[in-house]
């Protein structure tokens, strides 16, 4: 395996991110054999540590207060929507009208949706 | 013979479960990750107030959809899921910026990476990453382009796999890695910038 394809492949590598064994395996031999590789490898490794401890450290904020009342209010809201019975009306109209021996026929259908709304 | 015990499925169970049982359910068990989706929100809009908007419509969003939710699979990452449509569907639908794709961005920075980095350039490096300001590294986060902010968050910060950010992008996983190496990238070259300014780590060796 050349230097430049374990290079590419590094990120693979170091997230734990490859496809099997087999290929684990043959990076950890070419680090055997290739110190600059495997220095390489070490340096990435623990840049990747140190930033990964240091974001972790920084991208924590806390919700503020209030964020967390404002989704328990919602929640009761959207769950009293969800308990309130559905009307659904549906009418028809049939109009026939004949005239002159020509029978026209018209249907008119409409569907009323009812809900009470609850009270926040 | 007993048939008077009956043992349901979790589908079956949720199938019948109440609205009371339901909103329980949800408080118990997705409300515990306000803090989380807080900070993932504030990676998307990244201004408090839209945030917290876009966290209280993702909680709206997860509990009319909360049926769907398959128990025992991550529900921290279903969250994040729909925090993601969420945030594409409303925050940034009026936007309309055009959205880097993951060909075009200047591969400069990546030249060093398929090559040996120098001893002076490592220790270079080191020398910056132990040297940084509190809230440094979250300000250069903050300002590489979304798509690769949002990979390295969640590889990073969050600890989830390709596969699991791919789902939660709703990118492919071939994407998820070439954004979070170029994220990655661009993160330690703003932070190699940012020093450089100070007078500190003063060859740019990566």
């Amino acid at each position: 395996m050349e230097c430049n394809e374990v290079m590419h492949a590094l990120i693979l590598f170091i997230d734990n991110e490859m496809q099997d064994e087999i290929q684990v395996q043959t990076f950890q031999t070419h680090f055997e054999q290739c110190p600059q590789c495997l220095t390489e490898m070490e340096h990435e490794r623990q840049v990747l540590t140190r930033m990964k401890a240091l974001l972790s450290d920084e991208c924590c904020e806390q919700a503020p207060d209030d964020l967390q009342s404002r989704i328990a209010k919602q929640t009761a809201l959207l769950a009293a929507q969800m308990f309130s019975p559905t009307q659904i009306i549906t009418e028809y109209r049939r109009t026939e009208t004949t005239f002159n021996g020509e029978t026209h026929i018209e249907i008119e259908t409409t569907h009323e949706i009812r809900r009470d709304f609850p009270l926040s | 013979m007993n048939s008077e015990i009956e043992i349901k499925t979790p589908a079956q169970l949720l199938a019948t479960e109440t609205v009371v049982e339901r909103t329980a359910r949800f408080e118990r068990d997705a409300m515990q990750y306000t803090n989380q989706l807080y900070a993932a929100a504030l990676r998307y809009t990244k201004d408090p107030h839209n945030a917290q908007d876009l966290v209280q419509d993702t909680y709206a969003k997860a509990f009319t959809s909360f049926h769907q939710f398959e128990p025992g699979t991550n529900l921290k990452a279903w969250l994040y899921r729909i925090l993601t449509t969420t945030f594409i569907n409303t925050y940034r639908k009026d936007q309309r910026r055009p959205l880097l794709s993951d060909g075009e961005v200047e591969d400069w920075q990546l030249a060093a990476s398929a090559s040996h980095t120098s001893d002076q350039g490592k220790s270079a490096e080191d020398e910056v990453l132990e040297n940084l300001p509190d809230g440094e590294v979250k300000r250069a986060l903050q300002e590489i382009p979304e798509e690769f902010r949002l990979a390295v968050f969640y590889a990073d910060v969050e600890g989830y796999s390709y596969k699991e950010i791919a789902e939660i992008l709703g990118i492919p996983s071939g994407t998820v890695m070439s954004r979070l190496h170029r994220g990655r990238k661009l993160l330690r070259v703003l932070l190699q910038d940012y020093a450089k300014e100070r007078g500190i780590g003063g060859s740019n060796g990566m």
